[in-house]
């Protein structure tokens, strides 16, 4: 596949990106830490903090957190709290920027999460925004504006700015850019073949919540540019299987499964995930006040969290039409148990579109590798 | 035209060669630890058995768990889709797949030999031969004996352990409990017959199931599963090498 200079950035990125907060907490600055993407990177910019994601998608934070929290939820959760809380005495050195992070904004999605922010909130102090879990109707989206405006006011308190509308329609121009610049890249993979790789277009959208928003951008373009430089004769054979991933994030760290796929014989066009569409599909209404437009579209990300969730078959089934998917893999973390209880609903409504779907379950460790090999291996047989 | 198939399973090795679209002979050897090893010695051994040498083989093609690592392979295919064309050439009505191995088990939906939909077991041992092994060492009985101990139960034990070490266990809390080896072979073999139902009950397989693989020979399992599934199932004469055979046709193009 393709060599792409700004990838090679992207890989580089993390020590610059370091020095760069570094920087910007001497200068007094604010820095918050995320893990979700109900939290309105928008209030966070507007108020003049600046945010990094702290989803962890490391193996070796995990047996940190097994000291706290049960050895039965999901990897993700004990990756994130097993790096936050590190203090390096195991022996396991966390990335620099889990210990950075002047305050967190959480979000109640899982139970998992829930349960451990409440201590979480004992080493760094966390706000929590609750989310209304059935998404429609207007009761739903008041509580959610109530506490979009919490946030807001937690923000306030931290940096000691104000954040104003104007602000936050500057901030919300400067996200839907980057929606838009995300949308280009997908774009491009509805061609056969595609000009870029799963594994490359997912390592660019693990890094969209860790660098700054200018950072990203820049990124962007560079990549744009230089996938439209790319000649019909230097794409990979045309007519591999076009796999959709669907599920689980994949936090940064974690690309095991995708490179599973496309090392054996498929191409991802499309993920459907929170490090997919998920992040970026559905832009904020500029014409509309920022408080109300900003909880309208956050309202609608179509996590397993919520229910019913038929947001997310509806996307799933526009996505594997609009991208030509000729199968799916659907993926889960162990014990993630809202997205591996969805599975039957999506694959009843794959099954009747007449897209195959493979179920994929797995962590973080490396044991099961050959185990999913063949399980893949068979998938790409059967759609070849 | 004469290919060979070898099937690098995690217990088995198996080799199947075939000429102009028939078998003309196959073998079973251990896989042991050093599985390209035991493929080897199977790719010899078919030769020897059917009076050929390596210069009259077209194609191998390799399947199973070893199969990336045969360099004597001219292509590894999965044993998924190896099953499905070696089970179809034997039974071209046959809709479904449900194959029990050393360590895994795999429920395979098929139609004109072609893998549509399948299933594996989880990352564990339940429901696989492994299970078998262990069960049985904890009851004393030779594994091949236990589904016909099976069979002479009355009574049996219900064996809710999915784990196969907590399965251990529960076999000698039942011992203590009273109750008979039969009984408790019997809650095995349903055990594990239950545990692939549920795999075949997913992918909506109904009627012209085969039941293939190792486990396949024991024909108290077999009839554990008949009554669970509630219908016949196709045994091939030897239902160790149909992945071995497949990938044998697919040599042969």
């Amino acid at each position: 596949m393709q060599y792409f200079k700004s990838l090679e950035h992207i890989k580089n990125s993390y020590n610059g990106r370091i020095c760069q907060i570094a920087d910007y907490k001497r200068s007094g600055k604010k820095l918050v830490g995320t893990f979700c993407l109900f939290v309105p990177d928008e209030i966070i910019f507007a108020s003049g903090a600046n945010r990094v994601i702290l989803c962890g998608g490391r193996n070796d934070t995990v047996a940190i957190a097994e000291q706290y929290l049960p050895r039965n939820i999901c990897p993700l959760v004990k990756s994130s709290f097993g790096s936050i809380i590190n203090d390096g005495c195991s022996g396991v050195r966390s990335c620099s920027h889990f210990g950075m992070v002047d305050m967190i904004i959480a979000e109640n999605t899982c139970d998992s999460k829930k349960k451990m922010y409440e201590i979480l909130n004992d080493y760094v102090p966390t706000h929590v925004i609750d989310l209304p879990q059935r998404p429609d109707g207007s009761t739903a989206f008041n509580y959610f504006l109530q506490e979009l405006d919490k946030f807001k006011n937690a923000m306030e308190m931290l940096t000691g700015n104000v954040v104003t509308d104007e602000l936050l329609a500057k901030e919300i121009r400067s996200s839907n850019e980057i929606r838009e610049l995300f949308h280009r890249i997908y774009e491009f993979r509805k061609e056969d073949p595609p000009p870029i790789s799963g594994t490359d277009v997912l390592k660019v959208l693990q890094k969209q919540y860790f660098l700054s928003s200018e950072e990203i951008k820049k990124i962007l373009y560079m990549l744009i540019n230089e996938i439209e430089m790319v000649k019909q004769d230097e794409r990979g054979k045309p007519g591999k299987p076009r796999i959709m991933i669907t599920g689980c994030p994949m936090s940064g760290g974690n690309t095991k499964v995708p490179d599973m796929i496309e090392s054996r014989g498929g191409v991802i066009v499309a993920e459907e995930s929170c490090t997919g569409t998920r992040s970026f599909w559905d832009l904020v209404d500029e014409s509309k006040e920022p408080m109300v437009a900003l909880a309208e579209r956050y309202i609608k990300i179509p996590c397993s969290c919520m229910s019913p969730n038929l947001r997310r078959i509806d996307n799933i089934l526009e996505l594997a039409r609009d991208f030509k998917v000729d199968g799916v893999v659907y993926y889960t973390l162990q014990f993630c148990h809202g997205y591996n209880i969805e599975k039957h609903k999506v694959q009843q409504a794959l099954r009747k579109a007449g897209i195959p779907m493979l179920f994929v379950e797995t962590d973080y460790s490396s044991a099961d590798v050959e185990q999913i090999g063949i399980r893949v291996d068979a998938f790409m047989e059967m759609l070849s | 035209m004469i290919t060979v198939g070898i099937d690098s399973g995690s217990a088995t090795t198996k080799g199947v060669l075939v000429s102009n679209g028939k078998i003309v002979a196959h073998t079973i050897l251990p896989t042991g630890f050093d599985f390209i090893l035991a493929a080897k010695k199977a790719y010899i051994e078919v030769l020897d058995a059917a009076g050929f040498d390596k210069e009259d083989v077209d194609h191998v093609y390799s399947t199973g768990y070893g199969r990336k690592n045969l360099t004597f392979a001219d292509k590894a295919i999965s044993e998924i889709t190896t099953h499905a064309a070696g089970v179809y050439d034997l039974y071209p009505d046959v809709k479904g797949i449900i194959d029990i191995g050393g360590q895994d088990s795999k429920v395979i939906s098929i139609s004109k030999g072609k893998v549509i939909d399948f299933s594996m077991n989880d990352k564990c041992a339940a429901g696989t031969g492994k299970f078998l092994e262990y069960t049985s060492r904890a009851l004393e009985v030779p594994i091949e004996d236990l589904g016909n101990l099976a069979l002479g139960s009355k009574n049996p034990a219900s064996i809710t352990s999915m784990c196969t070490v907590f399965a251990e266990s529960e076999v000698i809390s039942l011992r203590a409990r009273g109750f008979n080896k039969e009984d408790i072979a019997a809650g095995l073999v349903e055990s594990i017959a239950r545990r692939v139902a549920v795999m075949s009950r997913q992918l909506g397989l109904q009627e012209n199931v085969a039941f293939v693989g190792g486990v396949a020979k024991n024909t108290g399992i077999r009839a554990g599963l008949e009554k669970e599934l509630k219908i016949s199932l196709y045994i091939p004469p030897e239902p160790q090498i149909t992945g071995a055979l497949g990938a044998a046709l697919y040599g042969s193009g």
